[in-house]
């Protein structure tokens, strides 16, 4: 118990400074008391702004995606035993990139909430059939994997020839295949936060019994754990996160991959506690590589997307030389 | 005392049992012998209520399993299956601790005094009490069993099924596997094993039950009579 504690007061302050620098660093530099001022006050309108209406949703966007992915992640790793476990590798992010795609290429014209809903429809879709692979007797962890990243590849495939054939090779397409922050606005993420709760709501009465599923079905099933409702639940709401993630950002990758087995490494198997501290550890994850993404190059910007898989790749590589 | 009365099982129209019908002692070692696809397999799922006989039923210390949900004939066996895998990085203390886990706490739930009391004695009853903390991929397949054991007899169910659990156990881990099997059977467990080895069967068993083809051909206590019977038959 004081290890989680300690765990989570750790990643609280990671979140803090995070959003400190979102905040204060860019363009416009500000100090941690002007900051402050901005977001209490409207004092000095144009720090009100930036903070309020630049820095503010976007560092917001970099929190709720990143808990989304690393919760998506997490739930999907567990559910269906396989270590691989991503969004983006099981092709749940699949339909989701498809319905931005036609989104950014001007083929469909929707609000942001009926686009956010329209992205975690799609991303069900595919959940769904994750699920059906998942509950087949004899469907082993590596076949599982590449049936993912089939449809993930053919999902990216489709939607970068829909964009190429809008002709929409724009910073706004760049941006959603290499997944970014920049410029989202309150009412891009607002439709994500029901998601969220919705996503977190399905997967707390799954996650208890998430334990006793890695122990296989049948014993599962003696223990009284309902391992068929309890994967279907697990998988659905890694599919209402994994596709609201995508709604907000685009494709982030490696972060729903990775996150858990991080979470692992700090607090240890139990899968509740791996749950728990994968929300903030992704948030904090997602949110720091987005500072990257902003300040590195400034005034240009790179796809947080790649920040993730710079910092991803290696420490995946660690983490599946150690505990894979 | 588990009484089996005439249950029958098809699966896409073959008759994997019919009309199996025989008495297991509730404190006793039973084994379950028959060549493979003799039904072995099929006979624990229906009494672990993982399937529905398709006619027949039995009868659990009295109460008959028609009356029972799948669910409240799950807490009257524990079971411990064959090729489970175990999850690496399960120590066995964790593995034994999953034992007492009680869905309906779900997110919550953690083991109490009783529960630490009872995984101890489990742990000790299967001599893993200097291995509890070893994780279950640095054990060898004889620790491994007995983990698995220490698990299902931690659940403290009436009754304990196991499913060929000892095909890659060299012959004295699986000696002193049915030696501590024994023990436990006479401390008031039903402890029901299917098995090919006759050998210890007949050291070891308390009562046998043959099944061929889906039909029981004999059932009594280990003998010579057995032994016969058996080299005649396979």
């Amino acid at each position: 118990m004081r290890l989680i504690a300690l765990v989570l007061a750790g990643l609280l302050l990671v979140l803090i400074a995070g959003a400190l620098v979102g905040l204060a660093l860019g363009p416009v530099k500000l100090d941690v008391h002007q900051v402050l001022k901005a977001i209490f006050s409207g004092e000095d309108p144009m720090a009100h702004a930036v903070v309020w209406d630049l820095r503010l949703p976007r560092v917001a966007a970099a929190l709720v995606v990143g808990a989304c992915l690393g919760l998506s992640g997490c739930l999907l790793q567990s559910a269906t035993r396989n270590p691989l476990g991503d969004p983006q590798l099981f092709g749940l992010g699949g339909g989701a990139a498809l319905v931005q795609a036609l989104a950014i290429a001007g083929l469909l014209s929707l609000g942001t909430w009926a686009l956010c809903t329209l992205s975690v429809a799609a991303s069900l879709v595919g959940a769904a059939g994750i699920a059906l692979f998942a509950s087949r007797q004899g469907i082993s962890p590596a076949r599982l994997a590449l049936i993912g990243v089939s449809i993930s590849a053919l999902a990216a495939a489709l939607a970068t020839g829909i964009l190429a054939k809008a002709r929409t090779f724009s910073m706004q397409a760049l941006n959603f295949i290499g997944g970014s922050f920049a410029n989202v606005t309150w009412q891009d993420l607002l439709p994500a936060l029901p998601f969220l709760g919705a996503g977190l709501l399905l997967a707390l009465p799954a996650a208890g019994n998430l334990n006793v599923l890695a122990l296989g079905d049948r014993v599962a099933a003696n223990l009284g754990a309902a391992p068929g409702r309890t994967r279907s639940l697990a998988i659905a709401a890694s599919g209402i996160l994994g596709g609201a993630a995508v709604a907000v950002a685009g494709l982030v990758g490696f972060v729903g991959l990775l996150i858990p087995h991080l979470a692992r490494l700090l607090v240890g198997h139990d899968f509740r506690r791996v749950l728990i501290v994968s929300i903030p550890l992704g948030a904090a994850f997602t949110l720091w590589a987005d500072q990257a993404a902003r300040l590195l190059f400034m005034p240009s910007e790179i796809p947080v997307g790649l920040v993730t898989a710079l910092v991803g790749a290696p420490l995946m590589i660690y983490v599946a030389r150690r505990v894979l | 005392m588990l009484k089996l009365e005439a249950l029958s099982f098809q699966s896409h129209g073959r008759s994997l049992l019919s009309g199996v019908t025989a008495a297991i002692p509730g404190s006793a070692l039973t084994c379950l012998i028959g060549a493979n696809g003799a039904g072995k397999t099929t006979l624990l799922r229906i009494l672990a209520g993982e399937l529905r006989p398709g006619s027949g039923r039995f009868v659990i210390d009295g109460t008959p399993s028609t009356s029972l949900t799948e669910q409240q004939i799950a807490r009257r066996f524990s079971i411990i299956p064959q090729d489970v895998p175990p999850p690496a990085y399960l120590t066995v203390a964790e593995l034994a601790t999953l034992a007492r886990f009680h869905p309906r706490s779900g997110l919550w739930w953690r083991p109490g005094d009783r529960d630490r009391a009872i995984i101890k004695s489990c742990l000790n009853v299967c001599q893993m009490d200097a291995l509890s903390q070893r994780r279950m991929d640095q054990l060898s397949g004889g620790e491994q069993q007995r983990a698995w054991l220490a698990f299902g007899l931690a659940q403290e169910k009436p009754y304990l099924l196991l499913d060929e659990t000892l095909g890659g156990l060299d012959i004295l881990a699986r000696k002193s596997f049915f030696g501590l099997l024994k023990g436990i059977a006479s401390q008031a467990k039903g402890v029901v094993l299917t098995t090919h080895d006759l050998e210890l069967v007949s050291d070891f068993a308390d009562w046998t039950v043959v099944l061929r083809a889906g039909r029981v051909t004999y059932e009594g206590p280990p003998s010579d009579r057995l032994l016969d019977f058996l080299a005649q038959a396979l």
